[in-house]
């Protein structure tokens, strides 16, 4: 494809802490290649604003290869912008013409509450994965192969859900602010093999309440996570969790 | 986890949610197959008899009441969900995807369902209040001991007014938004979500519940409205 450079105009949510109410601030973005990530181009603006003695746009980042799920941001309404099942520090400048105007914001969630400026605070996930997301016993070493038979049918559900990165994509995209898939992702990716479905009753039931505690809204099946989802996450996975919830909530003695 | 603590998270809040909903599409089935009886030229006499059974047989009077509560709860929790969804993102974006990610109908349930409810009440009060507690005209029927109140009367009265017939078009279009997303949705809050089956669920819940049940029920005002 063809390289080449453009002038943007950004207009950035800033936001200088917590409290402070915050609002767009209008800036340009000159000289920007194509082939720039987003997350460059950022670097190469913040550069721009450091050397005018202004304070930098701060935003999340870490790997920048798409792993991570730290990139965070709602770029003209899409998050992570506008390409399918990518995240922002993969998206590149080729999806932007010469001259565009781009709306940056921060997730948008009362659960993931602003930190700075494009900075979330999404330890709110951190918390369901405290409430069960895990196997309480240690598995110990690798056994032999074929030791555990696993349908390889169902291997494949398990690792397709265990691509989640955490990234909040989900909640941002849905108009809910609903937790669903990622905590759906969570409970399949473990409720599929074999060490993790002795606990899948407990596990459901305490991270669905967890996610209810964080003040996530409930699933009105849009849709809007599985359309923005960078790792394309399904909602099979929703569908497995309301199973699991149900069975849980049927069998359960407490 | 008690029942009580179960019904209160937000799974268990949308089973209720889906299960009043897909008892009302159960019901808006029986309810169209019995209306139809209003197309046919008999003075009302299939319709009339129809309605006397309905209205006297105690099985059906006692899942009519129930039907009743099923929509104040189906109402109440969803409502409750729309405001408990709306609040947890206190902070709207500036700039929002539209259809790009999401379809039109799964983001109107609140507001096509305030419509539904509207009408109901309208049309308890309509038929079922009159029919029942109200002054009815009655008419006799060849073979008939007794004369039936005559409510396919009081419906052709009613359906002679352009307003009348166009709040029930409008109730009708609120109808076939709320069940194209509703039905599909509902089966996927049940869990139901599966290769095999979800062709057959989108034809049910698009072209059964969306689009054939409410243009059946439109179709009897505008009829009446013409004859
Ligand atoms: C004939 C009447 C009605 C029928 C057949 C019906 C049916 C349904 C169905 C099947 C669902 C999907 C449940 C799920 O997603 O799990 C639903 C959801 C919903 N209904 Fe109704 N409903 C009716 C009336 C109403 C009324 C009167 C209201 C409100 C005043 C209402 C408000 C809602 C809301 C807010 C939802 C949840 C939205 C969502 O899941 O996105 N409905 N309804
Ligand atoms: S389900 Fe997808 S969008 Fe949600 S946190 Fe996981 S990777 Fe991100
Ligand atoms: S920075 Fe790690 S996924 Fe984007």
């Amino acid at each position: 494809m063809e390289h080449y450079n453009m002038n943007l105009t950004l207009k950035v949510w800033r936001q200088k802490n917590k409290n402070d109410q915050g609002g767009f601030e209008t800036i340009p973005a000159k000289n920007i290649s194509s082939e720039m990530s987003f997350l460059e181009m950022f670097d190469v603006v913040n550069e721009g604003l450091i050397s005018e003695g202004k304070e930098p746009i701060a935003f999340d980042h870490d790997c920048r290869e798409g792993i991570c799920g730290a990139c965070s941001m709602h770029i003209n309404g899409r998050a992570h912008g506008p390409w399918a099942g990518t995240t922002t520090c993969q998206l590149h400048m080729r999806a932007f013409k010469d001259g565009d105007t781009i709306t940056v914001e921060p997730w948008r969630a009362g659960a993931f509450p602003v930190v700075k400026d494009l900075v979330v605070d999404r330890s709110a996930f951190d918390r369901i994965i405290e409430a069960g997301g895990y196997i309480s016993i240690n598995t110990g070493n690798a056994q032999d192969a074929n030791n555990i038979p696993v349908d390889k049918h169902k291997a494949d559900l398990a690792f397709a859900a265990a691509a989640c990165i955490g990234c909040g994509a989900c909640v941002a995209a849905c108009k809910n602010s609903s937790a669903m898939l990622f905590v759906s992702a969570k409970v399949s990716q473990l409720a599929l093999l074999p060490q993790g479905h002795p606990e899948k009753d407990s596990r459901a039931l305490n991270m669905v309440a967890q996610m209810d505690k964080e003040g996530f809204g409930s699933c009105t099946n849009t849709g809007a996570c599985e359309a923005e989802c960078p790792k394309e996450i399904s909602l099979t996975n929703i569908a497995r969790l309301n199973r699991q919830f149900i069975g849980a909530g049927f069998s359960s003695e407490k | 986890m008690k029942w009580s603590q179960f019904f209160n998270t937000s799974i268990g809040k949308k089973l209720l949610v889906g299960a009043t909903g897909l008892f009302l599409c159960s019901f808006v089935l029986v309810h169209l197959v019995g209306n139809l009886q209003l197309l046919k030229n008999d003075r009302g006499e299939a319709f009339n008899a129809y309605a006397a059974f309905m209205g006297h047989n105690g099985l059906i009077q006692f899942i009519a009441w129930g039907l009743k509560i099923v929509i104040l709860l189906h109402a109440f929790v969803a409502i409750q969900l729309t405001f408990s969804n709306r609040a947890a993102r206190p902070v709207k974006y500036a700039v929002n995807p539209g259809n790009q990610t999401s379809s039109w109908f799964s983001r109107q349930m609140a507001i096509m369902g305030s419509i539904l409810f509207i009408f109901i009440v309208i049309h308890l009060a309509q038929f079922w209040a009159k029919f029942h507690y109200g002054d009815m005209p009655t008419q006799t029927y060849e073979g008939m001991a007794q004369p039936l109140k005559d409510l396919y009367a009081v419906t052709y009265d009613a359906f002679q007014h352009g307003w009348v017939v166009i709040i029930y078009v409008i109730s009708m279009i609120a109808l076939s938004f709320h069940l194209i997303h509703g039905f599909k949705s509902a089966c996927q809050t049940f869990g139901l979500n599966h290769k095999k089956y979800n062709g057959l669920i989108n034809f049910i819940g698009v072209w059964i519940f969306g689009i054939a049940i409410p243009i059946g029920f439109a179709i009897i005002p505008v009829f009446i409205f013409f004859q």
